[in-house]
């Protein structure tokens, strides 16, 4: 049996597209044919849930029931690969959890696989995020993602600064998520379905849809560029489940 | 499967006649088809609009509205001949959008033949995207338009690697007869008795160079 891998993705401030880096890799590992499980901690209506319904929970990682909901399964469930969309303000908790309940040990001696993914907000708030994160770190896989996906004119912080900061956590990688045309956005949104469904013309049970021809094709550009970034740090290896197979979305 | 042609006249230059083999293909799809759908994307030129209202609609690509309005009609396999007139401003627009959305390569899917009719001419310009369009289209869907009054036979080498129809220069005082825009094309085969004019000549020719390469459009669809 494989390794069970956790993925957080997280950040302390919110709007910074948390969710839709989840949902990417959600997708990411649909198309690998990873079998994944996802928890989305925006309790009690979940963003995340809206998207990925047969895969995603929700739940309250501030309450014990919860955190055993989703920690004590890890080795008992058959999806080996666990993705956790961690609310705004909660990363910083959330991971001070982990260490207290062992998690972040077990990880450092290689029981288990975990990987976070903490999404950079424009602010050099965002910044101080960094150094506090890194205190947890040790152990775990650390990307920091900068997140065009709204906003062109993102990072305002000086990079020398950023650099700094950057080079205080051992071996963390940076991801670079692109920006996506606003219109195929806002229309994803509205069809609430996965990315891969969306650029399918397929609704979320699978039944033919009517995306805009256009739309469709910005967002399969977009993810195609998303997952050459997830290609690059080798996330399906990092979880256990070897090269990344034919993938349907990228036809 | 039917196919769906839709002919791209484009060029990244002012003025090199894109119009003008916008209306001769439209005229000649009309008179084949008994009808066919045009887009004007072209405003700020002599416009498509102005000589075929009946047939034309205005698109503009400068929004994702736009687009979708326009694209999303081109990729409908209806059985409905397109022709796009393209604006020399709207040119590398429109060809990054159709390489970002995979254009081509869902219209073969679909059954749409996208062909596009570039205009050459000798400045730089021409020179420099003529690479970009041979990335993105297949060689049998690329077609360089000689069009003699624009470059008076020296059409660059470049070009002339693929598929070229040539369109005779006609003389200033027919150039300027087939530029009012109460002139047709089809009109004229079919009124003017003597089939002996320089005119008449002209056009049936290019309607004959049309007919081919719809043919060998045919062909590689079969």
């Amino acid at each position: 049996m494989a390794k069970p891998a956790v993925i957080v993705v997280g950040a302390d401030k919110g709007g910074v597209g948390k969710t839709t880096v989840s949902r990417t890799v959600l997708d990411y590992f649909s198309a690998n044919n990873v079998p994944t499980r996802a928890f989305d901690t925006e309790s009690p209506r979940g963003t995340l849930k809206r998207f990925h319904p047969d895969i995603t929970e929700i739940v309250d990682m501030t309450t014990t029931s919860d955190q055993m909901k989703i920690f004590d399964t890890l080795n008992a469930v058959s999806p080996s690969v666990t993705v956790i969309d961690v609310r705004a303000g909660l990363l910083s908790p959330a991971l001070a959890s982990l260490r207290d309940i062992g998690f972040l040990d077990a990880a450092k001696s290689g029981q288990i696989t975990f990987a976070v993914f903490h999404i950079l907000g424009p602010s050099i708030a965002s910044l101080d995020e960094i150094a506090e994160t890194a205190s947890f770190m040790i152990g775990a896989k650390y990307f920091l993602v900068k997140n065009f996906i709204n906003d062109t004119q993102f990072f305002q912080w000086d990079q020398a600064t950023y650099n700094s900061y950057f080079h205080r956590i051992k071996d963390a990688t940076e991801l670079t998520i692109p920006k996506l045309n606003e219109m195929a956005y806002e229309q994803v949104e509205v069809a609430s379905v996965p990315f891969l469904k969306f650029v399918a013309n397929k609704g979320l049970s699978d039944e033919a849809a009517n995306y805009s021809f256009v739309l469709r094709g910005y967002v399969r550009h977009w993810l195609a560029n998303v997952w050459s970034e997830f290609d690059r740090i080798k996330l399906t290896d990092l979880v256990g489940s070897g090269k990344p197979a034919t993938r349907g979305g990228e036809k | 499967m039917r196919q769906t042609p839709v002919y791209i006249i484009c060029s990244p230059r002012p003025l090199v006649g894109k119009t003008l083999v916008a209306r001769l293909m439209s005229e000649f799809l009309l008179l084949k088809n008994g009808t066919v759908s045009a887009f004007d994307i072209n405003l700020k030129e002599p416009s498509l609009l102005d000589y075929l209202p009946r047939i034309t609609e205005t698109a503009e690509i400068d929004d994702t509205v736009g687009k979708m309005a326009l694209m999303d009609r081109l990729i409908i396999n209806d059985g409905l001949a397109k022709v796009i007139d393209l604006g020399f401003h709207a040119f590398e627009e429109f060809f990054e959008m159709t390489e970002e959305i995979g254009f081509m390569k869902e219209a073969a899917r679909r059954g749409i033949s996208p062909v596009v009719l570039f205009i050459g001419d000798t400045d730089r310009v021409s020179a420099r995207v003529y690479p970009m369009l041979r990335r993105q289209i297949p060689p049998t869907a690329l077609v360089t338009i000689d069009n003699e009054h624009v470059v008076r036979g020296e059409l660059p080498t470049a070009f002339a690697m693929g598929k070229v129809l040539r369109i005779a220069a006609l003389p200033v005082f027919l150039k300027t007869y087939v530029d009012r825009l109460s002139f047709s094309f089809t009109d004229y085969l079919q009124q003017e008795r003597d089939s002996s004019t320089e005119l008449h000549q002209w056009i049936r020719r290019n309607y004959l160079s049309f007919r081919e390469l719809e043919l060998s459009l045919i062909l590689q669809g079969s």
